[in-house]
């Protein structure tokens, strides 16, 4: 059984077919570093399950915040099928709607309980709300 | 969406009018009975069917079959057709797992026959045919090698033995969809795909036996080879990382482009472009590279089932030989010819969840199914029964030759998960003599008979609307899991 962080920042959105997270960040480095643990726990089960003897660096550029948002996971979606890693933590140091640099902090798990196929823009916009910058984002799987 | 918006046309066909919302281009009609209308007002999945509605160069509906689910972007079961060539192509109403699909095999067995052998056999197929997240098979191929793939489909599973010449000839397409461009692939959905041809995945692919439990049209299941009590054999997968890779490539380009030809779009996950525009035709080419990536696929999955078929009955049974009978795409988009308001008209008819139908006479169907209709293939939720149906001259005057593709969704993954534990579906399908390999008792959960709508009631009204007729019913005997 999936062991989900369920906390407030992280949180599993019912969909009849997929997965989909909602995410909350005071930024967005904040918002784009709990993607990246939310979606380890979907690819791993339990975070804590993964090494941390691996890190990976990234520069991306994109065309606004949600597309990056996209790039990023999709970066990770990508290792995950072609390497078996997963990366639960993201050190990004800097995070613009048009560009991000930073680094992920993972390893290999014994065993990679969920596939993601792809992540998706369905319904995808980053909002502000009280509680800090929130999205929800939808996996297919 | 509520009651109140759509009006029933027919007790098996529903209509939300274009007026509906200022954004709509077209009405959107979805086929239901009263109890599967009630399951899609469930979940979004009506919103997504009038957000379909919208896009440029829409013809007639948008259209939905009874297992209508909520999906990302269009609905699953979603059917769209646009203008050639001034319409629009969108790589969403294809979806990621491009040339998801449907294959069925026919043996000259009876359950009784294989009855002793079942068990070894169910672990066999599980042995033989790679499956699970993260599970690369025994075809390991480079760049230049998958490009081969891409431009031949299943003809480069016959070229190397692994397929005979009527594998070709009773697969849609002949198992190769005419103008793939590996050059518009990614190097990175080649990397994906380096170990994945002749492999299943995981989530809802399955390869599954099952016996013929009962035949309403006979003319077309002897056709078929089909006869009561018969062991066949179902595979359901696509174009695993391959075209799950090219879609995200063109998902994201087609971003970025989308302004410039003047498109707005109620969600930016049904982004397309005018078909005749460099990014439509690009697009185009590259969906067509993995389409044939997946019959490959399903072509080298046949080829591991025979295989199982011969290292566990070969020397117990007079005839352990496996043969096709049809296979079917479910996520694709093709450009057709359809009448429309009286006039014949090319149209890029997307798919996505719902399965090509074409009736009687269609010149692209093999001579041996010309006069009954294509084979519709509709593999039901684990546990419960699947259909082989065919194409009516109903599916090509109301649904652009199309019709259902399984059972649809009605619970989410999560509620199901938390709902059903895995090791309990198993001993419970065990229990009706089913025999299940799973990779994952998780997965397995996922995939629960009770997370699904029941079949049997979407093919009566596939049927009753006559937009496919039932031929053959098939239930379970073993299944694999990814």
């Amino acid at each position: 059984m999936m062991d989900a962080p369920e906390d407030d920042d992280i949180r599993i959105v019912e969909h009849t077919a997929d997965w989909a997270l909602r995410l909350r960040g005071d930024d967005l480095k904040a918002l784009f570093a709990r993607a990246a643990e939310g979606m380890a726990y979907l690819l791993a089960g339990d975070t804590s399950v993964v090494p941390r003897d691996l890190s990976r660096d990234l520069t991306l550029e994109a065309y606004d915040a949600e597309e990056m948002l996209v790039l990023f996971l999709g970066e990770l979606v990508y290792w995950a099928e072609r390497d078996g890693l997963v990366f639960p933590v993201a050190d990004l140091r800097d995070v613009t709607p048009t560009r991000l640099v930073g680094t992920v902090s993972g390893g290999r798990p014994a065993e990679i309980q969920k596939h993601i196929k792809a992540v998706t823009y369905h319904d995808l916009a980053i909002r502000q709300t009280e509680a800090g910058l929130e999205v929800t984002v939808v996996f297919d799987v | 969406m509520k009651s109140s918006d759509f009006k029933r046309i027919n007790p098996y066909l529903y209509e939300i009018p274009a007026a509906h919302r200022p954004d709509m281009r077209v009405p959107a009609r979805f086929y239901a009975d009263a109890e599967l209308l009630q399951q899609a007002l469930g979940d979004k999945s009506l919103d997504q069917l009038a957000n379909s509605a919208t896009l440029p160069g829409i013809v007639a509906y948008a259209l939905a079959m009874p297992d209508i689910h909520q999906g990302y972007g269009f609905p699953i079961g979603g059917v769209v057709a646009t203008r050639v060539p001034d319409g629009v192509i969108s790589p969403g109403g294809v979806g990621y797992d491009i040339n998801c699909g449907v294959r069925l095999l026919g043996t000259r067995l009876s359950r009784a026959d294989i009855a002793p052998y079942l068990d070894e056999l169910a672990t066999q197929l599980q042995r033989n045919c790679p499956h699970g997240v993260g599970r690369g098979g025994e075809f390991v191929l480079n760049r230049k090698q998958l490009e081969d793939v891409v431009r031949k489909g299943a003809g480069w599973a016959l070229e190397r033995g692994y397929a005979t010449p009527i594998d070709l000839e009773l697969t849609e397409e002949n198992g190769r969809i005419e103008g793939a461009d590996p050059a518009k692939i990614s190097a990175r959905a080649y990397e994906r795909a380096r170990d994945q041809l002749g492999t299943l995945g995981s989530g809802n692919h399955f390869i599954e036996l099952d016996v013929v439990d009962d035949i309403f049209d006979e003319t077309a299941a002897t056709r078929m080879g089909l006869f009561p009590g018969q062991i066949v054999a179902q595979i359901h997968c696509g174009s695993r990382g391959f075209g799950h890779q090219v879609c995200t490539d063109y998902v994201a380009r087609f971003q970025r482009v989308v302004h410039q030809y003047g498109i707005v779009l109620p969600d930016r996950e049904l982004v397309c472009a005018p078909l005749s525009s460099p990014e439509g035709q690009d697009y185009l080419a590259a969906m067509k590279g993995a389409a044939n990536f997946a019959f490959a696929n399903r072509q080298l999955l046949t080829h591991l089932i025979r295989r199982s078929f011969d290292d566990v009955l070969a020397g117990k049974v007079d005839d352990p030989s496996v043969y096709q009978i049809y296979d079917i795409a479910h996520n694709m988009a093709k450009i057709e010819e359809h009448e429309v308001d009286g006039k014949r008209v090319r149209v890029c008819v997307h798919r996505k969840g719902a399965t090509r139908a074409f009736g009687p006479g269609s010149a692209v169907l093999p001579d041996v199914y010309r006069d009954i209709g294509q084979p519709v293939l509709v593999p039901g939720s684990m546990g419960t029964a699947s259909w082989v149906l065919v194409g009516t001259e109903g599916s090509m005057a109301q649904s652009f030759g199309s019709t259902c593709h399984g059972a649809g969704r009605v619970m989410s993954r999560s509620r199901a998960k938390r709902e059903v534990q895995g090791d309990e579906l198993r001993r419970g399908l065990e229990s009706r003599g089913i025999r299940v390999r799973a990779g994952s008792l998780s997965g397995l959960a996922e995939e629960a008979p009770q997370a699904y709508k029941d079949v049997d009631r979407v093919i009566e009204v596939v049927h009753g609307a006559g937009i496919a007729r039932k031929v053959a019913r098939l239930v379970p005997v073993a299944v694999v899991k990814g």
